[in-house]
């Protein structure tokens, strides 16, 4: 028995022990992230930045600490999950009515599917895809354009633009049937910039300037441009997007997990692993590489869909090959096929560079040393891969 | 044991087999009679074209001439995962091992062609996929056990921190789970000291008795192992088989003792 399972075994009996930790986890990190959503002083930023890589620091000298708060979950998870609901309800009430903290969470978490997207390919199956900000693009695009020319509701054009992207999608991963991993790359470049050169250039997306002028999604007679009113509290409008790609990033998450404990995870890790090998288990390499096209552009065009309808206008610099590369810097700074560390990675990736404008010019470069600080410290991403259970165990 | 070989249908068959890689002659006009429940073991001297023989066989290659029949069917030119399918499990010289996943994982990749569910199943109807997922660990450890407690009490550990016995013997039972007709091992000794090889060559008749159809086509270097166990051997030299029958004629045949001589000429 190895050190970590032993000290799985002595973490498991106190199911008290494991609530604790789990709502003392759950409720630092909303009180941190709140800090850091809140803060105008750059030094307070850099201090939480510095605090958060002491504690990945820690994790990495002392791996049982991480195990005995993963065991805490496992052990907790219904209560895990249920204040995990409730404080992502109650978050925006707690903001100080700031419209540009809950602009900066919808990003995030619009940002977060993205990753979570990629992390199809990129995590699971190690398939370089530059183009996951095209199908953010398409989804932005055919909801817009059904939205505006048809007046095709929200909720009708969210799962129409998730199917024409999938088709592209599935078009895009079709090379993968002769080309080899580094030429697959260069065509989801060269994909991700025809797709930006030709919204740019076609008159019915509107060419540079783009679609003006998208309706607010109406639920129940809300229009979702208006402020959100919960037992006489009044929310800024933005609160209606939080909630929705609050929902949205609940789906992916859900997505994930089943995704990733099933055959077809185990079918793209396989790959991911050995392709050859992959072949001789008798895994159609060819079609799950399709798939996870697939499924990567299902979700980022619901990312796109609701970027779409929240910010009203969209123009083809929204979507471009740098959008894409961002992307998979998240998948890769939180950690190939980790739920959690990808969407770490894609909050981080969205609020660094929003929080240290004051650095101007200056400020990629200092996102770029935070990321390298963190790969250095975790060289596998903020977070690994965790193993499959079965039967319950 | 099976001894009328010839007459029985085989389940594996080669006609012809031929490749070549430029002006090398890998694998040159090679016919093979694998028949049901026979064990088969495949010598020769290094380079002799074995393990070419096997990426034809397995679909990894496809052949410049001849075929290759599978229960009298053609599957010449099918592809790899498709071959595979239909019952022809395979392990690699220097195994191939899924490392970043746990030992359980990988031999439930290797029930993938016989687990049905989807990506709609996953996502849609998680409790059916996922009782299928768990019939199929069930079984996963069944013949993890069934292979070695040991290796079944390391089946949550990562394939990559095995040592190289084990390894084999992992390969081994991912190929086993795909409830294959025909297993093709290539080198399982390989690696290992006198005590694993015994250890192999128990495993290897456990597995016999176990699945009574299953047929075996193994390459080997360990005289021991090609001595006790299979029905027939095979000799292949420059690409051409040079010899076929008991290891007990096969030995003194003029041409096998040749072939091994003028290698041991050549590396001495
Ligand atoms: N893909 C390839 N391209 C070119 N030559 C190849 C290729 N694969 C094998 N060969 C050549 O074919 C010959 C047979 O190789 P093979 O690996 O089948 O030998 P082997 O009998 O398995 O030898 P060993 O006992 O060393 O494993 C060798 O000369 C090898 O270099
Ligand atoms: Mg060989």
């Amino acid at each position: 028995m190895s050190a970590t399972e032993e000290l799985r075994a002595s973490a498991r009996p106190s199911p008290l022990r494991s609530l604790a930790t789990v709502i003392a986890v759950e409720l630092a990190a909303a009180v941190l992230l709140r800090l850091f959503l809140l803060s105008d002083d750059t030094a307070v930023i850099v201090a939480l930045l510095a605090l958060m890589g002491a504690g990945f620091a820690l994790l990495q000298i002392r791996p049982a600490i991480e195990d005995a708060i993963v065991a805490a979950f496992g052990e907790a998870r219904l209560a895990a999950l249920l204040l995990g609901g409730i404080i992502v309800l109650a978050y925006p009430f707690f903001l100080n009515g700031s419209s540009y903290a809950l602009h900066l969470l919808i990003i995030a978490q619009l940002y977060a599917v993205l990753a979570l997207a990629l992390n199809f390919q990129l995590g699971s199956a190690n398939i370089p895809n530059f183009a996951t900000g095209a199908s953010y693009g398409i989804g932005a695009y055919t909801s817009a354009l059904l939205a505006i020319h048809f007046g095709i509701s929200f909720w009708l054009a969210l799962p129409v633009a998730a199917l024409v992207a999938t088709v592209f999608g599935f078009l895009l991963g079709f090379p993968s049937m002769r080309t080899k991993e580094s030429y697959l790359a260069l065509v989801t470049i060269a994909f991700g910039i025809v797709i930006h050169q030709l919204l740019n250039n076609f008159s019915w997306t509107g060419g540079p300037n783009g679609l003006v002028g998208i309706p607010a999604p109406i639920l129940f007679g809300h229009s979702f441009a208006r402020p959100l009113e919960v037992f006489g509290h009044r929310l800024p409008s933005q609160a209606n997007f939080y909630y929705l790609s609050a929902a949205l990033v609940a789906l992916s998450i859900l997505s994930a997990r089943r995704l990733h404990d099933s055959r077809v995870g185990l079918a793209w890790n396989a790959l991911r692993a050995d392709e050859l090998a992959a072949r001789c288990q008798g895994i159609n390499v060819v079609w799950y590489k399709m798939l996870a096209f697939g499924v990567d552009a299902f979700l980022a065009a619901f990312a796109g869909t609701v970027y779409a309808f929240y910010v009203s206008y969209i123009s083809p610099d929204n979507f471009t090959f740098i959008v894409s590369v961002t992307i998979m810097t998240m998948v890769i700074v939180g950690g190939m096929d980790n739920t959690l560390g990808v969407i770490l990675g894609a909050f981080l990736l969205t609020l660094l560079p929003e929080k240290l404008r004051i650095f101007s010019d200056y400020r990629l470069l200092f996102v770029s040393v935070v990321v390298i600080l963190f790969l250095v410290l975790r060289p596998q991403g903020l977070f690994q891969q965790r193993a499959r259970h079965y039967g319950g165990k | 044991m099976v001894t009328a070989s010839d007459t029985a249908a085989p389940i594996l068959e080669t006609r012809d087999l031929t490749i070549s890689f430029g002006g090398l002659v890998a694998v040159n006009g090679v016919d093979l009679r694998l028949a049901r429940s026979e064990v088969m073991c495949i010598i020769g001297p290094n380079g002799a074209g074995k393990s070419t023989l096997f990426n034809l066989i397995s679909g990894i290659y496809r052949p410049t001439r001849g075929q290759v029949l599978f229960d009298g069917q053609d599957i010449t030119g099918k592809p790899v995962h498709r071959i595979a399918a239909i019952g022809i499990a395979r392990t690699f010289q220097s195994s191939r091992l899924f490392n970043d996943l746990t030992l359980l994982d990988n031999v439930l990749i290797g029930m993938h062609t016989r687990t049905r569910s989807g990506v709609l199943d996953a996502l849609l109807r998680p409790g059916r996929a996922r009782a299928e997922l768990d019939a199929a660990a069930e079984r996963a450890e069944a013949i993890l056990h069934g292979l070695s407690p040991a290796l079944h009490a390391r089946r949550n550990t990562l394939a990559g921190a095995l040592p190289q016995a084990d390894r084999r013997r992992l390969e081994i039972a991912r190929a086993l789970a795909s409830e294959p007709k025909v297993i093709m091992l290539d080198e399982p000794s390989s690696g290992m000291d006198d005590r694993d090889t015994d250890a192999l060559i128990g495993d290897v008749r456990r597995v016999m008795a176990e699945k009574p159809g299953l047929s075996f086509l193994i390459i080997e270097h360990d005289m021991r192992l090609v001595a006790t166990l299979p029905d027939r051997v095979t000799v292949i030299d420059y690409g051409s088989k040079i010899a076929e029958g008991d290891y007990a004629d096969i030995r003194v045949m003029p041409r096998v003792q040749e072939a091994y001589l003028g290698q041991r000429a050549a590396n001495a």
